[in-house]
């Protein structure tokens, strides 16, 4: 999903046999130009009005201080320097961080083993075990916490009856030094499946005849596994890799809704969309809480760059 | 007065011909007119209303938009209508406390969307007078009802000469017991904090899964109205541009460290409150007492039904013997925006709910509101209702009593939103944890005091 | 589109790529030892949905009295009336609207990226590749963030509080117009098009007519994509609507959570929210079910052809 290797010019319009005028393109190339213009100008305008004038608001609006005494003035980059030395602001970035490190490989590596299992063939109930793992996605980010909100309950919830009946402590769930590992297991749960489908759909995709001569030399399913079929779904790969480091960047919803239930353990600023919202419309500091969604923003774009940058010269070498 | 706020609306007026023009698509369907900006301060010396110009509005067909979160208030909308025919309200739960504030900002901020009279909490009316986003209601009637209140109660809706809401109602504090856990353990309802610290005590030994009491780390609301009652002025705004912030008196520490000791001892649990735990926590005897406001009984008998003849009511215990100070947590006001086109329709609305005798006794019986009107406060089938749950105790009579006792003298701040948000992330994070509550103090007075600072406020 | 056979990408997306695998898998032995060990792992997936089945059926005092994972005193059908008479029946509206969200941003940025990516594919045109290379870059800008300043221009022009503002920032997907690009790459066929230019259709009729039919997995595939993340939003309707009646249901009922776990006089509502949440989910699950084999063939052009 890089830009440079499926931006190839399409075929069809400039076809070079029939003669034109030297200069300028003929009737028919600008016939055709004119079409794909107003074919591309919906989504354009979409696109400019709903994306890119945002961004260049938020970025206006993150050069301004409104104070609720005082009126408004501007502050030039003051807001990004304050961003970059606050703490609160900091820790988030760090706890989604080390969110991302642990928990997208586990969901990504589980839903990988998924995949490869559900596309050796080899299992019985094969359509059961695709739409079971497929299913949480089905369940919106805010059911799916409500739930697990339920099921992590410290005195009625499931796991702590069922510790209760052997005899176990209650295992802390809500806590604080839980809280994390408790939100990647709902994220964990919820995305595995879709994962999964995006990894399944690439090796289907894949061509049989690749495996056959590897299964005639004798290589084993693992070691095709590893050396053929992964190889080959590494777009596919590296499109999950990306779509969660922006996700786990992005985390807002899942902590926003348990703050109700551990509302001591996840504070305003636990990660930084919920700091940017807090900013906004709790300390109604809108021109700061803009610097902070621009830098995230900037911050996500460059992570996922990076993702893409190094994968590609992993594949060149 | 405060200059009134235009957030947005002239700063940015060259952008938004930028943002009309590429975002033509959108400006099309938008539909709104810019109604709202009729939002200019007129100061409070106004003349006052004539009661012709009332009996006019009120027989000019007109809609009102009512945001409340109080369980069927359809109930007294349907009294104000038969009452004004021509009236019709419009009523909406736009969520409780926070969440319906920041859509009220939300609203005010884009200049449509707001109601025309609005659920406010006691604490957060400042909030909202700041930005000139409140309609004095003094000149509609309502400066005549000062008698009919309690003058702690008076100071809370009033800031110098105007009127800003109308109570619907107070949570004067007092504390309820499970009488059969006392009697139990062979304790009796403390009547200082040095007894209710030793019967806490008591109760962890006699009795290992009960705790005599809850102190909620999420909370603030309860905890301001303990500093209140020990006599902490902590938060004061002078209407303009200057806000006190005070938290490192003796009044304060008195409380945070009497707390702390008894936290870390556990000697009282520390459970979030107002969630599904705590809910069973009260209904199956984990906590033998609650430290509540006004509202807390008709609200237990709710929550905890199993438990109905149970429990007693009694004041809080006193910092010193025979004290009898308490505090108030929670309450609501009925405040009209400074936006409606229909102010004396409005006004009449909030004054109507929760001054009409028959309204406001149905708040006050039917949804138990603690209505501190007079209309309800000396009414003696609300004085002398004596339920089942609290085994016949005249609970009202209590609270009501109580509520005489509350000091006067209780200022906010002009955002307590980010007060409230931050004691959770400080001093709440610290009750919650067993941690240290000095510092967790400290680093809220330090957070709320920065935060002011940086909103341009002279901090005092 | 007659005789031209797409290419065989096409085919394969099309159809449930099941059947072309028997044969080519490994030796079509089925291996019980594996079946079992990923048996093993499904309750963790589904555990949690029993857990909301079996919650639904539960009252208030219930829910926190009895074993958290079976039945106790059957309460659906009174669930069922409080979530749907509560608050004058608000919860039918957020049905609807959620409906009406996911379905109109749905369709609407299934067909702007259907557009949009078959023109990048299909014609070269000035300022073409950087357009796409933008749309491109814009996958990575995450939409939350985004929210924000989107609102406060939404005030602006005062479309915050309207059922547009949820609608108007869905209907954008630049994932959307790149997996149509890769798409109609391979499934509109450039002779095709030219047979028709040569019957002298116009270019926009050649869309129409002859290219979106081709396009319609792909299309169902971004209307799905699309469908499911409103269906899901919650950050975007939470901050721009105030008025309970324009909610979809994840606000609505994220904010009946937050009053049953609110306090002062309100009404214990959590039945009626994990109730509500059961409702909520069903006719997701339906439609997952149902539409799978779109979605992965869908999910396969963008993964592989990258």
């Amino acid at each position: 999903m890089s830009a440079p290797t499926t931006a190839r010019p399409a075929g069809g319009a400039s076809a070079p046999g029939r003669a034109g005028p030297r200069r300028g393109p003929s009737p028919s190339v600008r016939r055709q130009r004119r079409a794909a213009y107003l074919l591309v100008a919906p989504f354009m305008l979409v696109f400019a009005a709903m994306l890119v004038v945002p961004l260049v608001y938020a970025a206006y609006l993150s050069l301004f201080r409104e104070q609720l005494v005082g009126g408004n003035s501007f502050v030039g980059l003051e807001n990004y320097a304050r961003a970059l030395g606050d703490a609160a602001f900091g820790s988030g970035v760090v706890r989604v961080t080390l969110f991302l490190v642990i928990q997208v490989p586990i969901m990504l590596g589980l839903a990988l083993l998924f995949a490869l299992a559900l596309d050796s063939g080899r299992l019985y109930a094969q359509r059961f075990v695709r739409l079971s793992i497929f299913l949480p996605y089905a369940v919106p980010s805010v059911v799916a916490t409500l739930m697990w909100g339920y099921l992590y309950g410290p005195d009625f919830g499931p796991f702590t009856q069922v510790a209760e009946m052997v005899g176990l402590p209650a295992p802390p769930f809500l806590s604080s030094g839980w809280m994390l590992g408790s939100l990647m297991n709902i994220l964990t749960w919820e995305f595995i499946g879709y994962n999964m489908i995006i990894m399944y759909a690439a090796l289907r995709a894949v061509p049989a005849d690749l495996y056959e001569a590897a299964r005639m030399d004798g290589a084993g399913e693992f070691r095709i596994a590893w050396s053929i079929k992964i190889p080959a779904i590494r777009s596919a790969i590296l499109l999950t890799v990306i779509f969660s480091v922006i996700g786990s960047y992005q985390l807002f919803n899942e902590p926003n809704l348990l703050q109700t239930v551990a509302p001591n353990v996840i504070d305003s600023a636990y990660t930084p969309n919920l700091y940017a919202y807090n900013l906004a419309f709790t300390s109604q500091d809108l021109n700061y809480s803009a610097a902070v969604a621009f830098l995230l923003a900037a911050g996500i774009a460059v992570v996922s760059y990076v993702v893409q940058l190094t994968s590609q010269r992993r594949a060149r070498s | 007065m405060s200059a009134p706020r235009k957030p947005l609306r002239s700063r940015s007026r060259a952008l938004a011909a930028v943002v009309a023009a590429s975002a033509l698509a959108l400006s099309a369907c938008g539909g709104g007119d810019d109604a709202g900006g009729s939002g200019d301060d007129g100061g409070s010396s106004v003349e006052p209303v004539s009661q012709e110009e009332i009996d006019e509005a009120m027989s000019t067909p007109t809609t009102l938009t009512f945001w409340t979160w109080l369980p069927d208030a359809q109930k007294e909308v349907d009294l104000f209508e038969a009452a004004y025919p021509d009236i019709d309200v419009e009523l909406v739960n736009a969520g409780q406390g926070l969440d319906q504030y920041t859509k009220l900002r939300t609203a005010i901020r884009a200049g449509e969307g707001a109601p025309d009279v609005v659920q406010i909490e006691y604490q957060y009316l400042p909030s909202f007078t700041l930005g000139g986003d409140l309609l004095d209601l003094g000149p509609y009637g309502a400066a005549e009802l000062e008698d009919t209140y309690p003058e702690w109660v008076w100071e809370q809706i009033t800031q110098g000469e105007g009127v800003y809401g109308i109570p619907q109602d107070i949570g004067p504090m007092g504390s309820l017991y499970r009488q059969d856990i006392l009697d139990e353990v062979g304790i009796t309802a403390p009547t200082t904090w040095d007894e209710f610290a030793e019967a806490a005590r008591t109760m962890r030994q006699a009795k290992p899964d009960t705790y005599l009491t809850n102190m909620p780390g999420n909370d603030p609301g309860q905890f301001v109205g303990l500093l209140w009652q020990n006599g902490a002025k902590p938060f004061g705004f002078d209407g303009d541009q200057t806000v006190t912030i005070d938290l490192d008196t003796p009044e304060v520490t008195e409380v945070v460290d009497y707390w702390q000791g008894l936290i870390q001892e556990d000697a009282v649990s520390t459970d979030a409150d107002f969630n599904d735990q705590w809910y069973q926590g009260l209904s199956n005897g984990k906590y033998a007492s609650w430290q509540t406001a006004a509202w807390g009984p008709v609200f237990l008998q709710g929550t905890a039904a199993n438990t109905s003849g149970l429990w007693r009511a009694a004041p809080l215990p006193a910092w010193e013997e025979g004290d009898t100070a308490t505090g108030n947590w929670g309450g609501s006001t009925d405040a009209v925006l400074s936006s409606t086109e229909n102010p004396i329709a409005a006004a009449q609305l909030a004054k109507f709910i929760n001054t009409d005798p028959e309204s406001a006794l149905t708040m006050a019986t039917e949804q138990f509101l603690f209505v501190p009107s007079d209309v309800v406060l000396e009414d003696p089938t609300f004085l002398e209702a004596a339920p089942e749950f609290f085994g016949g105790q005249q609970v009202n009579q209590l609270y009501t009593d109580l509520s005489e006792e509350v000091d006067t003298d209780f200022g906010w701040l002009p955002f307590m939103d980010y007060v409230y948000n931050s004691f959770n992330d400080t001093l709440g994070t610290a009750i919650d944890e067993g941690g240290d509550m000095e510092a967790g103090l400290q680093a809220w007075e330090e957070d709320i005091t920065s935060y002011a600072e940086q909103q341009g406020f002279t901090v005092q | 589109m007659t005789a031209t056979t797409p290419a065989p990408t096409v085919d394969a997306l099309a159809a449930d790529p099941a059947p072309r695998r028997r044969g080519r898998g490994s030796t079509g032995r089925r291996s019980p030892l594996l079946t079992v060990l990923v048996l093993l792992t499904l309750p963790y997936f589904l555990l949690p949905l029993f857990w909301l089945v079996v919650a639904s059926t539960k009252d208030n005092a219930d829910l926190f009295t009895s074993f958290g994972l079976w039945f106790a005193d059957f309460n659906l059908l009174n669930n069922l009336q409080d979530v749907f008479t509560a608050q004058g029946g608000v919860f039918w509206s957020w049905i609807g609207n959620t409906v009406l969200y996911a379905g109109v941003a749905g369709v609407g940025a299934a067909f702007l990226a259907t557009a949009a990516g078959y023109a990048f594919a299909k014609y070269s045109f000035p300022a073409g590749t950087a357009m796409f290379s933008v749309v491109l870059g814009a996958i990575m800008v995450p939409t939350t963030a985004l929210a924000i300043p989107t609102y406060l221009l939404f005030a602006e022009v005062d479309l915050t509080n309207t059922r547009w503002a949820v609608i108007l920032p869905s209907l954008v997907s630049p994932f959307g117009v790149y997996l149509m690009r890769v798409y109609a790459a391979d499934a509109v066929p450039s002779e095709l098009m030219e047979a028709a230019r040569v019957d002298g259709a116009g270019e926009l009729r050649i869309f129409f007519t002859v290219a979106l039919r081709l396009l319609a997995p792909g299309f169902i595939t971004v209307l799905l994509f699309q469908l499911v993340a409103t269906w899901n939003n919650y950050f975007l309707p939470l901050i721009m609507l105030s008025t309970p009646s324009k909610f979809p249901l994840t606000v609505g009922l994220a904010q009946w959570q937050s009053t049953a776990a609110g306090g002062s006089g309100a009404q214990a509502l959590f039945s009626s929210v994990i109730t509500g949440s059961l409702v909520s989910v069903v006719p997701l699950v339906i439609a997952f079910l149902y539409l799978q084999k779109y979605w992965q063939a869908g999910l396969a052009t963008g993964g592989v052809k990258g």
